[in-house]
């Protein structure tokens, strides 16, 4: 990971959540010629950066959501052009949703974006999902990592109802399943019978990058 | 020393007969009672019956809610944010669920400054709740605030204290991070300081002023404060000290200048901003925390300024042993309850899964080993 003095400005506009910056150095960019996805690797090291400061608890979690913003501002300016795209290979494919019962996606949502900076690919089941929408997700997208959210003590149940559905479905050894919530600790994963608890969502990038390392 | 006197005594951080306890009861007393969450939610008669059989038959507490969190109107009134409802978008038999969306408009920090804070918020559950538009929400407002009154009688006529007089919804930064959602208001918390502090005092000012006259009018002097998303978990100290700490601290301090008790509802971590709450009158709050922050930090830091009050965590309700409870609570007794100033309680609501054995357990462990000598 690039240290601060190391980012191009770009990078550094994106770490100081300087939203008005990173439009301008964007477009500026684009003019010089500069591939989009030369861009986006700069604005992946901003992020990281983000995630960084995160970590030293020098940023929270509004600035995390913010530069997630900014980042996705960025994207969707580039992502258009990326026709010619040449390096683009997804670090890995994460399944994502809150488990049936619940419809909170206020965590769930802020570990989508982070994942998606962090440049792995989600497929965001919803919220309310049920046991067999994980199942099917992780059959269609190949993922071999997925993330249960829960906000209530009563969506236990149906945590691991949807790990014991993995296992009914033979999948059981061939996915990683984590889980997160203001509710959830080190017990509840094991009372669940997932793989990994993430704190926050910064645990969940470190979890997926362990998973696809 | 009864209910009353044990909780006086431990605001004023002296040491009473025995720590008391008094748990944050909402939905939990419809699975404790038979009744449906619906119920409790929309049947006022039912929730003080439940809250009653569930404060009497598990203690009887010292202390008790009126299930104030799972009071609809009171709920819809205080919160700008879509709720599922059980019994009408919902099952019966679950509790309700906050549907986070940017509900109110970055507008609306203008126009709450224009109409004042009792209008905006009319305005408000209006939007939420047509029938409430106009001066219906007024009444229903009123209607409540009359019945929890007359419930707050009728707890007290059982020897039981009741916990908050009212519930504040928080400082304008908590109430505008659920109306505005955390994603447009953590941009907000960069990009709208101006309008989160202009509009912050207007919103501390009507709502102190509501806030005093409802608890003075039940007769509980006692007010809940809302404080979540304003947490170190959520914004750096900087913004903190901005844009939350001066309503929060006008807020305290209009309460306590008042005769009234804030209960600082800390939900998430708060552990690195209790150096901050030292600045807030010294024997005058009562701090309680959600078994997400470090309690026993908070007895380091905060023992000599306010009672403390929690916090067995809600997974430890649903998953524990009655044993593993009963140990927590001892722990909690024997170091945030040592020399008074502590009230145990659960870590926010009580699960509405929680085991009965282990709710009870919370009154069996201050009977064992929360008596002073």
């Amino acid at each position: 990971m690039a240290r601060h003095d190391e980012l191009s400005d770009l990078g550094k506009a994106l770490a100081e959540l300087d939203e008005a910056s990173v439009e301008t150095l964007v477009r500026q960019s684009l003019s010089q010629g500069i591939a989009p996805d030369e861009i986006i690797t700069e604005l992946s090291a901003g992020m990281g950066e983000v995630g960084e400061r995160f970590r030293k608890k020098e940023y929270f979690i509004t600035e995390l959501i913010y530069s997630g913003e900014i980042f996705k501002h960025a994207m969707a300016m580039l992502q258009p052009l990326r026709k010619t795209f040449t390096g683009g290979k997804a670090k890995g494919v994460v399944v994502m949703g809150t488990v049936q019962s619940d419809i909170h996606d206020l965590g769930k949502n802020i570990v989508v974006t982070q994942l998606e900076c962090a440049g792995y690919t989600v497929v965001d089941i919803g919220v309310d999902a049920p046991a067999q929408r994980f199942v099917e997700a992780v059959v269609e997208s190949q993922a071999t990592l997925v993330g249960m959210s829960m906000l209530l003590t009563t969506a236990f149940g149906a945590a691991r109802e949807t790990v014991d559905a993995f296992t009914r479905a033979n999948l059981r050894d061939k996915v990683r399943i984590m889980i997160g919530g203001a509710v959830t600790n080190e017990n509840v994963r094991q009372n669940i019978g997932a793989d990994f608890w993430g704190k926050d969502a910064t645990a969940a990038v470190d979890i997926a990058r362990a998973v696809y390392q | 020393m009864n209910a009353r006197e044990r909780i006086a005594a431990v605001i004023a951080l002296q040491k009473p007969d025995r720590v008391p306890v008094g748990p944050l009861l909402d939905h939990y007393a419809a699975t404790y009672s038979g009744y449906t969450n619906a119920e409790i939610m929309m049947e006022g008669d039912k929730r003080i019956a439940a809250v009653i059989k569930t404060a009497t038959e598990l203690g009887p507490w010292d202390m008790t809610f009126l299930a104030d969190t799972a009071n609809a109107v009171l709920l819809q009134m205080g919160v700008a944010i879509p709720i599922k409802l059980p019994g009408r978008d919902l099952p019966a038999n679950v509790i309700h669920q906050f549907q986070e969306t940017e509900f109110l408009k970055p507008d609306d920090y203008a126009l709450l400054e224009r109409k004042g804070m009792m209008r905006f918020m009319m305005e408000i559950a209006g939007r939420l709740k047509p029938e409430w538009k106009g001066l219906r929400g007024l009444v229903a407002l009123m209607k409540a605030i009359f019945e929890y009154r007359r419930h707050v009688k009728m707890v007290r006529s059982r020897g039981m204290e009741v916990a908050v007089g009212f519930v504040h919804p928080g400082v304008l930064y908590e109430y505008f991070s659920l109306g505005r959602g955390i994603t447009a208001m953590s941009a907000d918390t960069f990009k709208r300081q101006d309008a989160i502090v202009s509009a912050g005092k207007v919103w501390a000012r009507g709502m102190a002023n509501l806030a005093i006259r409802s608890a003075r009018f039940c007769g509980v002097a006692r007010v809940f404060i809302g404080m979540s998303r304003a947490s170190p978990d959520f914004i750096s100290r900087r913004n903190f000290e901005a844009l939350v700490l001066p309503d929060l601290e006008y807020t305290i301090n209009r309460l306590v200048s008042a005769g009234i008790t804030p209960v600082l509802h800390c939900d998430t971590n708060w552990t690195n901003f209790f150096d901050l709450f030292l600045r807030f009158p010294a024997r005058r709050c009562i701090l309680e925390l959600d078994g997400k922050s470090d309690i026993f930090k908070a007895k380091e830091i905060l023992g000599g300024h306010m009672c403390i009050m929690g916090d067995v965590p809600a997974e430890l309700f649903v998953l524990g042993t009655r044993d593993e409870v009963l140990a927590y609570c001892r722990r909690l007794i024997e170091t945030v309850g040592k020399g008074g100033g502590f009230i145990l309680s659960s870590g926010c609501s009580l699960p509405v899964n929680a085991k009965v054995g282990n709710v009870r357990a919370l009154y069996d462990a201050v009977e064992k080993w929360g008596w002073y000598s």
